[in-house]
């Protein structure tokens, strides 16, 4: 119990939540609002989080030039990915995309002098000198506790970083929000309806999935600085394809082309996921900590079905809409 | 007007497309008149869809050209070819079933700042003020085929009636030449399907706007169309004005022979 009272492990939870909500924007993008199935934005995630840290280690770049040059690496290949594929019909852009994601993580664990190996960011430069890839970033943190300090006294690091990764998802949804409601997202829509009603209008549906994709893949990057900079450290076991379904459930959870689901979807799919972390009271406390680690999963799938049988449209989704064709 | 009334604004030339051995379309000629109301009939199976989806860029000829406006047009894309003011409607509609009525026909406005994504943010002001003009247009439209009631109800709740003239309002809205329509009246009540006729025909005197359209009703392609153009086996047979086609050897042979019209047989056999 002391731990789910005490608020550094809320902070925690938050900022986590914060990293997924940024991650699955690019995916409610692309799912909810244009209806490309990609199963694998863990992968654009991985690119931003090893782009930025092999720069900053291998070529000892400054990690503020680093990082929106992973963003665009992340995007080039949502694009190169794309190229070849969004001509074909959206089950094969999933079988496509899940590939991928496999493809950039066995990579990572196997392309040791680029990537560090198994062991992940800690090799990337020589084995002797373990790798650093974030000190501008703690000292930019700093800065920031600071300042948050001198207001509201005494702030630790971790609600820094929830300052600024919230503050950055905010920012991000806004800018979506506006997009999405604007015309260009009304043809993203359409795209999701029915792409030849729409080519028929004159619309590229070519040129708009790619935007989708790029942008999406983008946000996932963003996602993945997040990430290497909350842990310090990361390795391929982080991008796993179960991290990408984590976002599909935030996305459904929250509810379908709604840029506001996204982060309530996170947070809730983030208190159900570190919540049950720490169920050592009764009854739980029958149990010892293996047979309780499961009984934790059993606990979060049942909670997650429950969600969907009685709101299978998420918490913001139109029902109405699930029934139309 | 009248001085185009000659021009053709449609070429179709020698065009081949076959489906698993099957001639779908094989060697179809004819024009389409600037200006006209021309219909394209035939029996079930004669290839008119199969014609449509050519020349609008969902498939592609194997041989043949297609001229629009004295450009070629065969082998480019559909929003190419609906770009350059060529806009067809589709016999099973096309609705988008999660938007409402009235953003299905804003989608189709054309010159909308703000479907590139650096516009909305860079010039907000351009994207509003056109929108705000489109939104005026579109409720025009939805007036138009009555259903301006509708306009924030999801396009997936109408009837197949309503979506046939939904399709119809948003081919307009995207401001075209000429205009496609695959079996328009189809579940339309008759009553309104006459009106919208009637205005296609105004559209024509006042704007020059072409029409071609697949319709199965013999009456309302006598009455509203200036030419008829025919299609058996993938082939043009007969192509003039509605008096001459209807007493046309062939054309009444193709009808006739098949049967196919009221028994819903395949028109031929492969």
């Amino acid at each position: 119990m002391s731990t789910l009272a005490s608020p550094g492990f809320w902070a925690f939870v938050g900022v986590v939540a914060g990293i997924f909500t940024i991650f699955a924007l690019g995916l409610q993008l692309q799912f909810g609002f244009t209806g490309l199935l990609n199963f694998g934005q863990v992968a654009f995630m991985a690119i931003g989080a090893y782009t930025m840290a092999i720069l900053v280690v291998t070529v000892e770049m400054p990690m503020w030039a680093a990082a929106p040059i992973a963003i665009a690496v992340a995007a080039a290949f949502g694009l190169l990915i794309g190229l070849p594929t969004l001509r074909l019909r959206a089950d094969y852009l999933a079988i496509v995309t899940i590939a991928f994601g496999e493809i950039v993580r066995y990579i990572a664990l196997n392309q040791h002098d680029l990537t560090g190996g198994p062991q992940g960011s800690v090799n990337i430069g020589s084995p002797e000198t373990p790798a650093s890839y974030n000190d501008d970033w703690l000292a930019f943190q700093g800065k920031v506790q600071d300042a948050l300090s001198s207001v509201f006294g005494n702030v630790s690091k971790d609600t820094a970083m929830l300052a600024i990764v919230w503050t950055v998802a905010i920012v991000l949804i806004v800018v979506l929000q506006k997009l999405v409601k604007a015309p260009w997202g009304r043809v993203l829509r359409s795209i999701r309806e029915d792409e030849d009603a729409s080519s028929a209008l004159g619309k590229n549906v070519f040129s708009y999935k790619l935007q989708s994709l790029a942008v999406g893949a983008a946000l996932g990057a963003i996602a993945g600085l997040f990430f290497a900079f909350q842990f310090s450290v990361f390795s391929p076991a982080d991008f796993d394809p179960l991290t990408t379904f984590f976002a599909y459930t935030i996305v459904i959870l929250g509810g379908t082309a709604k840029m506001w689901a996204v982060p309530v979807g996170a947070i809730v799919f983030g208190v159900i996921f570190a919540g049950t972390r720490f169920f050592d009271f009764p009854p739980f406390s029958y149990f010892d900590s293996g047979e309780r680690a499961y009984l934790r999963l059993i606990i979060i799938g049942l909670i997650l079905i429950g969600l969907m049988a009685f709101r299978p449209q998420g918490i913001f989704g139109k029902r109405e809409e699930m029934v139309l064709e | 007007m009248n001085a185009n009334a000659e021009r053709p604004i449609l070429e179709v030339e020698g065009l081949v497309r076959h489906f698993g051995g099957v001639a779908a379309v094989a060697g179809a000629t004819f024009d389409v008149r600037e200006g006209s109301v021309t219909a394209l009939i035939g029996p079930n199976g004669a290839g008119k869809t199969t014609l449509f989806n050519l020349i609008s860029g969902f498939y592609r000829p194997e041989r043949g050209t297609i001229r629009f406006a004295g450009e070629q047009i065969d082998g480019k894309r559909p929003h190419w070819i609906a770009h350059r003011g060529l806009v067809r409607t589709f016999q099973i509609t096309k609705s988008l079933a999660r938007m409402t009525v009235l953003e299905n026909v804003m989608l189709a406005a054309p010159d909308q700042p703000g479907e590139q994504a650096w516009r909305v943010l860079a010039t907000p002001g351009a994207v509003r003020s056109r929108e705000r003009e489109v939104r005026h247009r579109a409720h025009e439209l939805l007036k138009l085929v009555r259903l301006d009631a509708l306009a924030d109800d999801y396009a997936g709740t109408l009837s197949g009636g309503q979506r046939k003239l939904l399709e119809f309002a948003r081919a307009l809205m995207s401001s075209p030449t000429m205009v496609m329509l695959d079996e328009p009246m189809a579940g339309v009540n008759p009553s309104l399907g006459l009106q919208l006729l009637e205005h296609m025909q105004t559209l024509r005197d006042d704007l020059g706007m072409t029409f071609l359209l697949i319709e199965h009703d013999m009456e309302v392609v006598m009455t509203v169309s200036e030419r008829v153009i025919v299609m058996n086996d993938g082939r043009v047979i007969a192509d003039g004005r509605p008096s001459e086609v209807r007493v046309d050897e062939q054309v009444i042979e193709a009808y006739l022979g098949a049967h196919t019209e009221q028994d819903g047989v395949e028109g031929r056999t492969a």
